[in-house]
Formats: structure tokens, sequence, C-alpha cells
């Protein structure tokens, strides 16, 4: 059943029922709706931060965006609502902020959220969360690169190597390493492209 | 100048730092958004910090109610359990018979004082510009009264703007009287419609220009 055909049905039952309806109405509306802000926040807070993470590949951005969607979003929340209707006014709010965040920082979109296709990352209660689609779509377009291009993006972006110590990995000069970076960067571009990323 | 900000862009992200902003050229959206892809495959940083997750919560209940959280540790289970009902509170009033506000900025969340309807139904809505450009959101709740809030940021206008509901039936509706500064503003009102028969939203200038449009979901 729905989230909205209980949550109406839930509405219905207290005026026709007696005791043991008015029981059965409580019940349905503590699944379906938040009981407090602090449920909305404990469960969404952790997808939230890794949706946003997803969007703009570190951590402070990623910290502060997540902390303006809740910011934002918190003010005009009615905990009435049901589960389904929060979270997705959560991706809504995260939607806007993200658009704003690009238009600050660069000018232009270079990542977005669609509320619908990006459903996933509410989508169940945190403490199950399913595992990152990122690491498969790396490893795709990774592996359609050339040994030295594809190596020193993994130092660079997987293994947390700094540009001196890719450098050092790759037996090149520091300048060369940026070279490098720069130019398997560009063809990973193509790459995601051609596989639709 | 603009390829070794893009340089230093990506070199940022892969040190993992957060990366300055600058001017992006369109030709270097794909090979940013592929770095921002191969970065985020990074195993551990897509987990929030525990730190920053607990250090935004007392924030968000700070701003709800400053004078009951406190830093002290003592005695913050107390505090943090009043503070969150203050907290919840708010978020229930927020749209009640009398929370009629308008503002200017995106402030922190406002405890009110008035009672207000439960079991609503909630509907939103994303403002985007003619060429897709998203502006800003709305969001309508059912109740009695039902009541909507929106907020815009980016825009280049600034200045009045009127927010019109649009209808099923194809009637309209003025719902409020905003400003826009430094591209941003708020609007909360309660209004008198079925949030259920609601098309859209429109944000006008005094001219009649619309500057953005939503559909609700």
């Amino acid at each position: 059943m729905s989230p909205t055909l209980r949550h109406s049905l839930a509405r219905s039952t207290p005026e026709t029922s007696s005791g043991t309806g008015a029981i059965a109405y409580l019940r349905v509306v503590d699944t379906e709706a938040y009981a407090d802000w602090e449920s909305v926040y404990r469960e969404n807070v952790g997808r939230l931060y890794r949706l946003m993470y997803s969007r703009v590949g570190n951590r402070p951005d990623a910290e502060d965006l997540t902390s303006e969607v809740f910011r934002t979003a918190l003010r005009p929340l009615r905990l009435g609502s049901s589960k389904g209707e929060v979270r997705a006014y959560l991706l809504t709010t995260a939607r806007t902020v993200l658009a704003s965040h690009w238009r600050r920082s660069l000018g232009l979109s270079v990542t977005s959220i669609d509320p619908e296709v990006d459903a996933v990352y509410l989508a169940e209660p945190s403490g199950s969360d399913p595992p990152s689609t990122a690491p498969n779509r790396a490893n795709q377009i990774l592996a359609a690169l050339p040994d030295r291009y594809r190596r020193i993006l993994e130092l660079r972006f997987l293994e947390a190597c700094s540009i001196r110590e890719a450098a050092q990995g790759m037996d090149v000069s520091v300048g060369n390493a940026k070279v490098l970076q720069h130019r398997a960067l560009r063809m990973a571009a193509k790459v995601a492209e051609e596989l639709g990323q | 100048m603009t390829k070794h900000r893009l340089a230093a862009y990506l070199d940022a992200l892969a040190d993992g730092k957060r990366p300055d902003s600058f001017d992006a050229d369109p030709e270097d959206v794909d090979v940013l958004r592929t770095a921002i892809s191969l970065r985020s495959a990074r195993p551990g940083d897509d987990v929030p910090d525990d730190g920053f997750v607990d250090r935004l919560y007392e924030e968000l209940a700070e701003e709800a109610n400053p004078r009951v959280v406190s830093i002290n540790q003592r005695g913050r289970v107390r505090r943090r359990r009043t503070a969150l009902a203050a907290v919840a509170a708010s978020l229930v009033l927020v749209g009640g018979t009398a929370a009629v506000t308008e503002s200017l900025s995106q402030g922190a969340v406002t405890p009110a004082a008035v009672p207000a309807p439960h079991g609503s139904s909630l509907r939103t809505g994303t403002f985007e510009t003619a060429d897709g450009e998203v502006m800003g959101q709305i969001v309508a709740s059912q109740g009695n009264p039902s009541w909507v809030y929106l907020n815009v940021a980016g825009t280049n206008y600034n200045g009045t703007i009127v927010c019109k509901l649009q209808v099923k039936d194809g009637s309209t509706i003025a719902t409020g009287v905003f400003g826009l500064h430094g591209g941003k503003g708020v609007l909360s009102k309660s209004v008198r419609v079925d949030v259920g028969q609601l098309r859209g939203a429109k944000l006008v200038t005094p001219s009649g220009a619309v500057v953005a449009s939503a559909t609700f979901a």
C-alpha cells in the first residue's frame, strides 16, 4: 500500500471506529510519519551527505551543502507529512541548494540532482545504506584508459597520493605528472561521455 | 589563467580540499564532472564524519532555541530534549493561522507560537527559468489554513516579486509579494486553497515578466 493511501486511511479511521480503531490510527500514523525533527535529521543526514558528496567530490563542500539543505528544509517542514513526502521535499531542497552552489562557485552547472532518479539515496532508513555505485563507474572509466593515464588517476583520485608522491610512484617529474593527470582527465571525460555517465 | 584555475580546482579535488571558485569554461564541465566522479569513488569519504553530524545537530537545535541548548555537557540531555521540543513545535507551527511572514534572508529555524493543524499533505515544486536553470523551490501544505513556503536564490533580478499559484481549473491566485535582495528571497504565507488542486506557481515582476515557474509534483 502506498504511503499516501495508508495516510488517507489513517485519517478516516478515528471518526468512524471504536477505541480499537483509534489505536490503529495512531499506530499507522507513527509508522508513516517522522515523530520529530530529530528523526528526520538522523535518518537522512548520512544519505543526504552521500548524495552531495557524489555531486561535488569533496568533504568540505558536501558538509556545507548538507547543512544548507537541513537549514533550508527544516524551516517550513511539517511533521504531519509522511516520510515519503518529507524525503521528496529534502531532495527538492537538495536540488536547489546544489544548483545554487554551482552558480556561486563555477558559474555553471557541473552536476545536478534529479528528485525522481536520486530518490534511491533517501529511500531506506540509514543504517542499511546500499553499496555506492561510484566505484563501479570509476572502474569502468579507468579500465578504458591507457596504463599510464589509468595509473596517474588511480594514484591521485583513489589512493590519495599527492602529486609529488604520484610522480615518484610513476618515476616521472612533478611537472610531467601534472601534464599526465591533465591529459588523463581529458581522455577519461571522453570515455565517461561514451559510457553515458 | 582559466586553465590554471581549472588545474588548481582539480588538484584540490584530488587532495581532498575545498576547491577555490572560478569562472569555469563550459568546455571544462565534462572534465570537472569526471574528476568528481573519480574522487567520489575513493573509499571512506562518502560517509559523513561523526563530528560533523553531531555539530550540525547541535547547531540546528541551538538555532531554534539558543537559550536552551548549551555547550556545557552537564545537563545536555535534558536541555537537548527541551530544544528538540521547541524545534519540533516550530516545524509544525510554521504556516499556522498567524504565521504569515516575509523574509529577505534564509535565516534560522524560527519558533512560532500559533497552533497549526496536523495531517497535512505536502507538495513541492522547483522554480526554473525559461532556459531550465533552477532558481528555487516552493512547498505547499494542505491544512486549515493551507500554506506555501518558497525560497529563491541565484537570480540576477533584485526587487519586488509576486508569487502566483496556478490552479488546475485554470485560475490563478496571487499568493504574496516579497523582495529579492542579492538574488535571494523567501516567502512564507497561509493560503485558502485546496493544495491538491494546485498545478504550479509563477514568480513575476510587478510589470508581469515571468522570472521563474514551477510545477507541483
